[in-house]
């Protein structure tokens, strides 16, 4: 296999822990140059899944392959990892800590100070440099570790929730430098439990849900493969239609309005009828692509 | 190997920069000072005289003066000070006042004020009740009745509200005794110079084998302190190593750092890096005392002042150097380990405790060895890794064993750290990665097994 055909390959990954099987079966394959979601709820294998990729901890069973290699301590330098659960060291000056970072990615001296240089500036901490970390609030903590993660220019960066504890304005920025490195054709994964985020930013996804794969592929043709069996819905009464589980599977509710789902063999002609038997206004009723949370529903309600 | 020196190189500068490490260094030998030499000072600090009466039931009452004096004067030999002291008693006594009355050998002690009481025609119980009154009333801390047989066989009893005080208790016992003895001499008519020239105690003096060098009192106390610096710096640097590893487990950085660097090379880098600040604070505090030896003590000694440092072998200095290391790399290995399993730094203390325990059992096997450098009990504890940083160092400064004790003894204590290296690295790798809660035995277990 060429480098250029995928970045990362799984093929039929496993573990367990004791009893519990973590990752059960699980084969993907990561193309470069795109962004990659590894979706699921909490508990699903997401982190299990990283840690086998980042080297952390190995498989029992199955093999990892990154850039057509099976895994070693020196690709492990391509790789840029963000954890979810992350840190720094309270007492430490940011400098020294992302100095400490690039040492242990064999990025060091100048190479290391200009990168540190740049990303400070645009993530716009230049002024926090000399500062140490316990006087950082935490999302400016975040930057820090997502500089750690990045300083050293990686083919492959992984992100486990990146976007979790920053305020809008934050979670803005750093969506700009994700893609910002796709353009530069760095390829990354991304995991996450927030699906509108995945919705918004990824290429290709994989779904996961307690422990094997659900489905994936590029988020394009899953979407068209669902087909429009979603209703964007503003109607008055008619509540015990939408309750009938021959017809809708999930109701997804927003401000002024909700998002339904048909169940499969159930369209939204007769949807529409059994409303408006039912006495309800509507207002709208609208065919719409599902969304990746209803994908998500259906997909596993169909695997029970 | 980049990426080994960087943890080597972070641990070591981050510490090194703490107003901790400078404080430390500055105040340590202070604190080292304090409290091995002066527990000794402490215990020496007399807290007043003990007031004793006496009642003589003796014909005539003829034994109290003698053990009046006999109490009011040191032991034979005691302290090297009282001894010295006594020589020249002696000395005159012969030479100056040929048959005066003899004199009780010894020095004053002023820690006993001894009183007569008599009884006067009065009983014994009436006298007795008489005294327990002052001894409550805290005018007395104690009476002795000497019995009328007091010179065949007869008991003495010792009245007093702290009879506990083994101290007072055995030095009275002892000096009765011996003004009963010089008693009995005299009744046997043996001229008193010859009971001088038969009770006069043999000169000894203390003389390094090796050296060929007078030995103080303060060798001992060097040897304390030995024991001492190794333990305290064990305990602190081990310390250390527990709060770095629970850090980087509890604020989760230990995930970054895994996803760049093996857990081993990560672990080992901890560890030396720290060792290195130790090693630091020994250099410093050695060249502070190369200086104080070099330029403070010699004008000391020129002033006049009986200053002396205890003669040291420099081959001493690779011994301290070996087996500080061992006792170092032993503990932070193990303090590592518990670091790695719990998930705060109060949980890592209390899990902890044995570790210390360990090595207060260590330090305190330093006093047997001290006493008996030869015994077998001194051979098993300065063999047995956990102990022998602290008793093997002590044992060399006091006496020197055979070279292969010292290189066996060094050979089981670092195949023991490579072994708990070799545990502590398969634990640390997963139960840095274990949160939420303190791993259990059979768990710990587990995780040595999986490769």
């Amino acid at each position: 296999m060429s480098e250029n055909a995928y970045t990362l390959t799984l093929s039929g990954v496993t573990k367990s822990f004791d009893e519990f099987t973590a990752v059960d079966d699980l084969s993907l394959r990561v193309r470069p140059g795109r962004i990659f979601g590894l979706i699921g709820p909490n508990g699903a294998g997401k982190t299990t899944t990283i840690r086998m990729i980042v080297n952390i901890t190995a498989p029992d069973e199955g093999r990892i392959e990154l850039f057509g290699h099976e895994m070693t301590t020196e690709l492990q330098d391509r790789i840029g990892y963000l954890p979810e659960e992350r840190g720094l060291y309270k007492k430490m000056k940011v400098i020294d800590q992302l100095r400490f970072f690039g040492e242990l990615k064999n990025v060091k001296g100048k190479r290391a100070d200009e990168a540190i240089d740049r990303w400070l500036e645009r993530v716009k901490l230049t002024e926090w440099k000399t500062k140490k970390a316990m006087e950082l609030s935490k999302g400016m903590q975040q930057k820090i570790q997502f500089i750690a993660a990045v300083m050293h220019d990686p083919d492959l960066m992984i992100l486990d929730e990146p976007f979790s504890g920053l305020d809008p304005v934050a979670q803005e920025l750093l969506k700009e430098v994700v893609l910002e490195l796709k353009a530069e054709g760095k390829t990354i994964i991304f995991s996450t439990h927030q699906m509108e985020m995945a919705e918004r930013i990824c290429d290709d996804i994989c779904m996961i849900n307690k422990s094997r794969k659900v489905l994936d592929g590029s988020l394009r043709q899953i979407k068209s493969s669902f087909g429009r069996n979603a209703v964007a819905l503003r109607a008055e009464g008619g509540e015990a239609v939408l309750e009938d589980k021959s017809l809708v599977v999930n109701v997804e509710r927003h401000s002024d309005e909700v998002e339904v789902l048909l169940a499969q063999g159930a369209d939204a002609q007769s949807l529409l009828r059994r409303l408006l038997e039912a006495g309800a206004k509507v207002g709208k009723f609208e065919l719409v692509e599902p969304s990746l949370n209803d994908i998500f529903i259906a997909k596993v309600e169909e695997s029970e | 190997m980049t990426k080994f020196l960087a943890v080597v190189k972070r641990e070591y500068l981050t510490r090194v920069r703490t107003k901790m490490f400078i404080v430390f260094t500055i105040l340590g030998p202070l604190m080292i000072f304090l409290f091995t030499v002066g527990p000794a000072l402490i215990a020496g600090i007399k807290t007043g005289a003990t007031r004793v009466a006496i009642i003589d039931r003796t014909e005539g009452e003829k034994m109290y003066g003698r053990v009046r004096d006999s109490i009011l004067k040191k032991d034979d030999g005691e302290g090297v000070a009282a001894q010295q002291q006594k020589q020249q008693q002696n000395a005159n006594a012969a030479t100056e006042m040929p048959g005066a009355r003899r004199v009780p050998a010894g020095t004053a002690d002023a820690s006993y004020v001894v009183e007569q009481a008599s009884l006067g025609g009065r009983s014994v119980e009436e006298v007795s009740g008489e005294l327990n009154e002052k001894v409550r009333r805290n005018e007395l801390d104690g009476y002795v009745i000497l019995p009328p047989d007091i010179l065949q066989d007869g008991e003495v009893k010792f009245y007093a509200r702290n009879v506990g005080d083994m101290f007072t208790r055995g030095q009275l016992r002892d000096r009765i005794s011996r003004a009963v003895r010089d008693q009995r001499m005299d009744e046997e008519k043996i001229p008193a110079d010859l009971i001088d020239r038969i009770n006069k105690p043999v000169n000894m003096t203390a003389i390094n084998s090796e050296s060929g060098k007078q030995e103080s009192e303060g060798s001992f106390f060097f040897v304390l302190i030995v024991g001492f610096l190794i333990y305290i710096m064990i305990i602190m640097y081990g310390q250390v190593i527990l709060a770095a590893v629970v850090e980087e487990k509890e604020t989760r950085i230990a995930e970054m750092l895994f996803s760049s660097v093996r857990s081993f090379p990560l672990l080992l880098g901890k560890l030396i890096g720290v060792s290195l600040v130790a090693l630091t604070q020994f250099v410093i505090w050695g060249l502070a005392f190369g200086a104080v030896a070099v330029w403070v003590i010699p004008q000391l000694a020129q002033s006049g002042a009986n200053v002396s440092l205890p003669s040291v072998p420099p081959v001493f200095f690779l011994y301290f150097f070996l087996f500080f290391l061992l006792g170092y790399f032993v503990y932070a290995t193990l303090y590592a380990l518990v670091g790695s399993v719990v998930t705060t730094t109060q949980e890592g203390g209390q899990l902890a405790m044995p570790i210390l325990f360990m090595l207060i059992i260590g330090f305190y096997f330093a006093f047997p060895v001290i006493r008996s450098p030869n015994s077998s009990l001194t051979f098993w504890v300065s063999m047995f890794p956990f102990f022998s940083p602290i008793t093997m160092i002590v044992r060399i400064v006091t006496q020197t064993p055979p070279l292969w004790q010292i290189l066996l003894s060094l050979v089981i204590g670092y195949g023991t750290v490579v072994l708990l290296m070799w545990l502590a690295a398969r634990i640390y790798r997963t139960g840095m990665l274990m949160y939420g809660k303190r791993a259990t035995i059979p768990e710990i277990l587990r995780w040595i097994r999986q490769t």
